[in-house]
């Protein structure tokens, strides 16, 4: 247990100190690879047997598990992704040496508090983490990077609203505190396990009024609309590497804060009450970023509305609770936590070619690089809910949750927006997998150009120059392949069956949230 | 020695002195004079809880006066005046609204508070007034940053809204554990620095201080 939370941090410090930069991504790597051997027992016996640590400040039960073996799982993939693609923006020019190593430190902070924010048992500590995940990557989003000016137009607004929306989440904690006081008194008044067994004892007026705002405050944060203003900026403006795990799991972590938060208040104020605000939210999230998606015209920006999407299809599903509702939410968030970074894995990559990222301006990605074209059309029709892919499985499932509760209108709200999803991201990558190569010279456009030169048509074949720069990049095609081919393996896999291991862990979360 | 407290009701007095600093937000035309008055926001709020400490007798209430004092009211304040210096802004403030607008509408959100929360669902025996002014500090914190348009002034906001924040829980339940309330500040700490360190940014790349020129991400 503690080695899980000293590995990150120590790593952040070894990275800072290191001079040469490949072996601060080395070292990163290292990292990554002790924090998951480590992390694998732990989670796993905590998933058959709960735990707690330190007298009761930490608390691992099936759910952090999970929650935890995803972070692990992407900063692992991000590690590896990050040591070519690091080597290829100092390359170009875009980062100077201090600046990766104070990026690998921060990145290595970053895993170090989402996976605080999983194990915390103290609700007010899990707020400090979720905080302190806001202001590493605020850092991550905004620093480091020349000739990136909107980053920092980004991080501003992602900092500033994420920080205004958690002040109120406090609140909700504050609130909280003052309901389980006056039932227990103040030894251990905020421990998830404490309040979990006096949840039915609360007064319900306040626990509504503290859902409230906890609700808004870290649905600020896990990007529901229509608080969800800072996550497109955010997201597209960041490294890909860090946009992958902003998307694929902080927004997750985030996202398990409100549901540990539903479980308390359920019992007392009832099953109705936090169903139905999560399940407006939910739609709302769902219903705008599809009218966004449809006219997006900056593929990392439609990555990022897509993230909305997915995380109101999340809400939906334990808005409408039951054990398939949820059984569906914690898969979801699962299958999007590989199929997101796996796209923007990709997107970084196309990035690194186009030197854009205007839709308009890709064109053949297929054609000129087959594997990445290959890999980003599974990402793309995963995401966009197509069958056989893992998401569809899960949207299924969710669906079927609403069909049990009779809950038919949301049911068509949703397929609604999910038709109108499916074709925004699938006319929008399209357009840039399929169709010539162009004839471009990759790194004559700053990154973010949006010169307007119509595609010449029908122009197959590469440049000299362009096949000497992908040679060049060469290590960053090797890393950023590996990592990908196993997403993409994964996508596959889930999209056909799912394993024995992860149906148990998600039959022990729902448990442990008390959905029966 | 409690008497006093009580019969002076030093504690209300004082968190009409918080409310009074917040709402003077809205008519301060110069920076300086906004991290004035958020240093002696922060002060108050420390001896309200020293003035709690005294009544109820906890030791942890003191750490907590001190530890607020410290950090709100001292290492705060100072890194915003060298920032502010730093970057060399015009002095101005430069609302979106006018200044009597703005106090107006303040008036309105402490009346707003004041309307809602009268019934009651918490019960704290602790002040009538205080859990009342906390949230209307909050709300003011927030329209502040919503109306100016200098970086820092939102910086000023936010402040604003989380010592609005603390008071609330301080209020409800004296406060959480000093363990979590170091946390809490440290993260509080952590945020300033860095919205400082990217105000800067803002100001070298962009070439002005002011948030209108973060238009171009949209959509």
């Amino acid at each position: 247990m503690l080695p899980v939370l000293l590995i990150p941090l120590i790593t952040a410090f070894a990275c800072y100190a290191i001079k040469s930069t490949r072996w601060m991504g080395y070292t990163s790597l290292a990292g990554a690879l002790s924090l998951t051997a480590f992390s694998i027992p732990t989670a796993v016996s905590s998933i058959s047997s709960p735990m707690e640590w330190m007298g009761g400040i930490f608390y691992m039960d099936a759910l952090s598990a999970y929650m935890m073996a995803l972070v692990v799982f992407l900063s692992l993939a991000s590690a590896v992704y990050s040591i070519g693609y690091l080597e290829h923006e100092q390359k170009v020019g875009l980062i100077d040496r201090k600046g990766v190593g104070r990026y690998f430190a921060l990145l290595n902070l970053f895993v170090f508090t989402m996976v605080l924010v999983t194990v915390a048992n103290n609700l007010a500590l899990m707020w400090i983490a979720i905080e302190a995940t806001t202001i590493v990557s605020a850092l991550l989003i905004g620093l480091g990077f020349t000739k990136r000016e909107l980053a920092i137009e980004a991080a501003w607004k992602y900092i500033i609203l994420c920080t205004v929306g958690i002040t109120f989440a406090l609140l909700g904690i504050f609130i909280t505190y003052y309901a389980s006081t006056a039932v227990i008194g103040t030894e251990g008044a905020l421990n998830w396990t404490v309040l979990k067994g006096i949840a039915s004892k609360l007064n319900p007026a306040t626990m509504k009024l503290a859902f409230i705002f906890v609700l808004v405050g870290y649905g600020a944060k896990a990007g529901l609309a229509p608080v969800h203003n800072w996550l497109p900026d955010a997201h597209s403006q960041a490294p890909s590497p860090i946009s992958a795990l902003l998307s694929g799991i902080l927004l997750n972590t985030a996202f398990y804060g409100i549901m540990r938060f539903v479980s308390i208040v359920q019992p007392s104020a009832g099953e109705m009450f936090t169903g139905s605000l999560l399940m407006i939210f939910g739609l709302i999230s769902v219903g705008l970023s599809s009218i966004f998606i449809l006219v997006q015209d900056n593929f990392k920006r439609l990555l990022a509305y897509s993230s909305i999407e997915h995380m109101g299809i999340i809400c939906l599903g334990v808005g409408i609770g039951g054990p398939a509702g949820m059984y569906g939410a914690l898969l979801h968030i699962l299958n999007h936590a590989i199929s997101k970074p796996l796209m923007f894995f990709a997107s970084g990559r196309i990035q690194g070619r186009y030197g854009t990222t205007k839709i308009e301006n890709v064109n053949g990605v297929l054609s000129s690089m087959p594997l990445l074209g290959i890999l980003t059309f599974i990402g793309a029709l995963s995401l966009s809910g197509a069958p056989p892919f893992n998401i569809f499985i899960s949207e299924f499932i969710i669906l079927k949750g609403a069909a049990d509760q009779n809950l038919w209108f949301v049911l068509g709200l949703f397929l609604f927006f999910a038709v109108i999803v499916f074709y925004g991201i699938l006319s929008g990558f399209g357009r840039m997998l399929f169709g010539g190569a162009k004839d471009r010279d990759p790194i004559s456009h700053g990154s973010g150009a949006d010169e307007k030169t119509p595609p010449p048509p029908g122009k197959p074949g590469r440049s000299g120059l362009s096949e000497e720069k992908e040679a060049e990049s060469g290590f960053w095609t090797l890393c950023s392949n590996a990592v990908m081919i196993v997403m993409a393996l994964l996508i596959v896999v889930l999209g056909l069956t799912i394993p024995d291991f992860i149906d148990s862990a998600i039959r022990a979360s729902i448990l442990a949230l008390g959905v029966k | 020695m409690k008497n006093w407290v009580h019969a002076f009701s030093v504690i209300d007095l004082i968190s009409a002195g918080i409310l009074l600093t917040a709402v003077s937000m809205n008519a301060i035309r110069r920076l300086e004079s906004c991290v004035k008055a958020y240093s002696l926001n922060s002060w108050l709020l420390s001896l309200l809880v020293a003035m709690t400490a005294l009544v109820v007798g906890e030791t942890h209430l003191y750490i907590a006066s001190l530890v607020t004092f410290l950090s709100k009211g001292v290492i705060i304040p100072v890194f915003l005046r060298r920032i502010v210096k730093q970057m060399k802004v015009t002095r101005e403030v430069e609302p979106y609204v006018s200044n009597a607008m703005s106090l107006t509408i303040s008036g309105i959100l402490v009346a707003i508070v004041y309307g809602t929360l009268k019934q009651g669902i918490f019960v704290t025996g602790f002040s009538k007034n205080v859990l009342q002014i906390s949230i209307a500090v909050i709300f003011i914190g927030l329209f502040i940053m919503i109306t100016r348009r200098k970086a820092i002034t939102q910086v000023i906001g936010l402040l604003f809204m989380e010592n609005g924040l603390f008071l609330a829980g301080f209020s409800l339940t004296y406060g959480m554990p000093t363990l979590i309330e170091l946390g809490v500040l440290f993260d509080m700490l952590m945020g300033v620095i860095i919205l400082g360190i990217f105000a800067i940014q803002i100001k070298r790349v962009f070439a002005s201080a002011d948030l209108d020129k973060l238009t171009t991400l949209k959509g």
